[in-house]
């Protein structure tokens, strides 16, 4: 019996819809017919059994799988570089002793307290505010921390009656934009001595 | 209704989009991800390339937050973004500077004989015949279903399918031999 190419081509879908398990009982009969009478494909296609086997090979590599991919963790390690800088930046800001002047809500106090910032306040705010800060930014604070320079900001906060901070400006800046903001951030969370009251 | 969504503020519109753009990393990221690391044989690759899908989605949600988008709509596009890879890839494997793809980021636990014999055969199939492949038995559409997602027919699916699996069954010979 001759066969022509298209009978082969139907042959295909043939076998493709048997491996997949979606052929019905007429299209597995016109499936073993064609074999029947084709030996180019049954050498080619193999019969039903065969199809099956290959199959299970892929079937069974899919419940081999194994791997659980997580796009969020992938993008956290794309920005190691940015997230090392931040650590860096943190170290930058710990080592800073900022000189603080305490204000009052309307009038300046004549003293000039001390605040050192504490390195695990100024963590957290620093690793926001690093989240924020453009990459041109980041290689400027990489610098300070290569060269180990302590830098120094000075701020003004003002407080409420309860020692809440209102306001914080940079009275003497570091030089640093993100380092700046950083302090003044840490500043702002910081529970202050009520102002005193003549 | 129509009037709720044009009056949607910047701020609702992307926080809609956010949200459901989140449904659906929870949802496909592992099967999308699955599926585009058997077409490209390459962990790394998969996972840019399924950042790719969800990202998209996220800018169509972010232009219209009610739109629906189907499964059909995730595979279509990773299914899109892993044959340009493949093709640039084939490109460049001309220069000189061509890396093979690593195969050892296939974890150990992956390495069971069908596992490597199946990437074996995708890797020398062309995209068309390992996505028809992949869709059908690995990701579980019918021909019908992955013949809407490739713009094709599902008999031309099924061919493909048949077409994939001959080089599968020779692979598999070499490998008894």
């Amino acid at each position: 019996m001759m066969t022509s190419r298209d009978d082969c081509s139907a042959a295909q879908a043939l076998a493709g819809a048997i491996a997949l398990g979606e052929a019905s009982d007429s299209e597995r009969d016109r499936y073993r017919a064609h074999l029947a009478g084709c030996a180019h494909c049954v050498n080619e296609l193999g019969g039903e059994r065969e199809l099956e086997r290959v199959m299970a090979v892929v079937v069974q590599a899919r419940d081999d799988e194994r791997w659980e991919p997580d796009i969020r963790k992938a993008l956290a390690r794309r920005h190691a570089p940015r997230r090392a800088w931040s650590w860096a930046a943190t170290f930058a800001v710990a080592v800073i002793v900022v000189a603080g002047f305490l204000a009052g809500e309307k009038k300046p106090q004549a003293t000039a307290p001390q605040h050192t910032v504490s390195a695990k306040d100024v963590r957290a705010i620093a690793a926001l505010d690093t989240q924020t800060a453009p990459r041109r930014e980041g290689r400027a604070e990489s610098l300070v921390v290569g060269s180990a320079v302590p830098v120094t900001t000075a701020f003004a906060v003002s407080v409420d009656q309860r020692g809440i901070p209102l306001r914080c400006s940079i009275t003497k800046s570091s030089g640093y934009s993100a380092v700046d903001r950083a302090v003044c951030r840490a500043a702002l969370q910081v529970h202050y001595r009520p102002p005193s009251h003549h | 209704m129509q009037r709720d969504v044009e009056a949607c503020s910047g701020t609702d519109r992307t926080a809609i989009a956010q949200a459901r753009t989140e449904s659906l990393v929870l949802e496909y990221q592992t099967k999308l991800g699955r599926y585009l690391r058997r077409m490209v044989g390459d962990a790394e690759v998969a996972l840019d390339l399924t950042q790719e899908v969800f990202l998209s989605a996220y800018r169509m949600l972010q232009a219209d937050p009610q739109r629906e988008l189907t499964a059909g709509w995730l595979y279509r596009a990773a299914t899109n973004g892993a044959i340009s890879f493949l093709r640039r890839k084939r490109i460049l494997r001309m220069l000189p500077l061509d890396r093979e793809i690593d195969r050892n980021t296939w974890r150990v636990d992956e390495r069971s004989a069908a596992s490597v014999d199946l990437q074996v055969a995708l890797g020398k199939l062309p995209p068309d015949q390992s996505a028809a492949l992949l869709l059908t038995s690995y990701a579980g559409y019918s021909s019908t279903e992955a013949a809407t997602m490739l713009g094709t027919t599902s008999s031309a699916v099924r061919q493909r399918v048949c077409r994939a699996m001959r080089i599968l069954r020779t692979i598999m010979r070499e490998g008894m031999e």
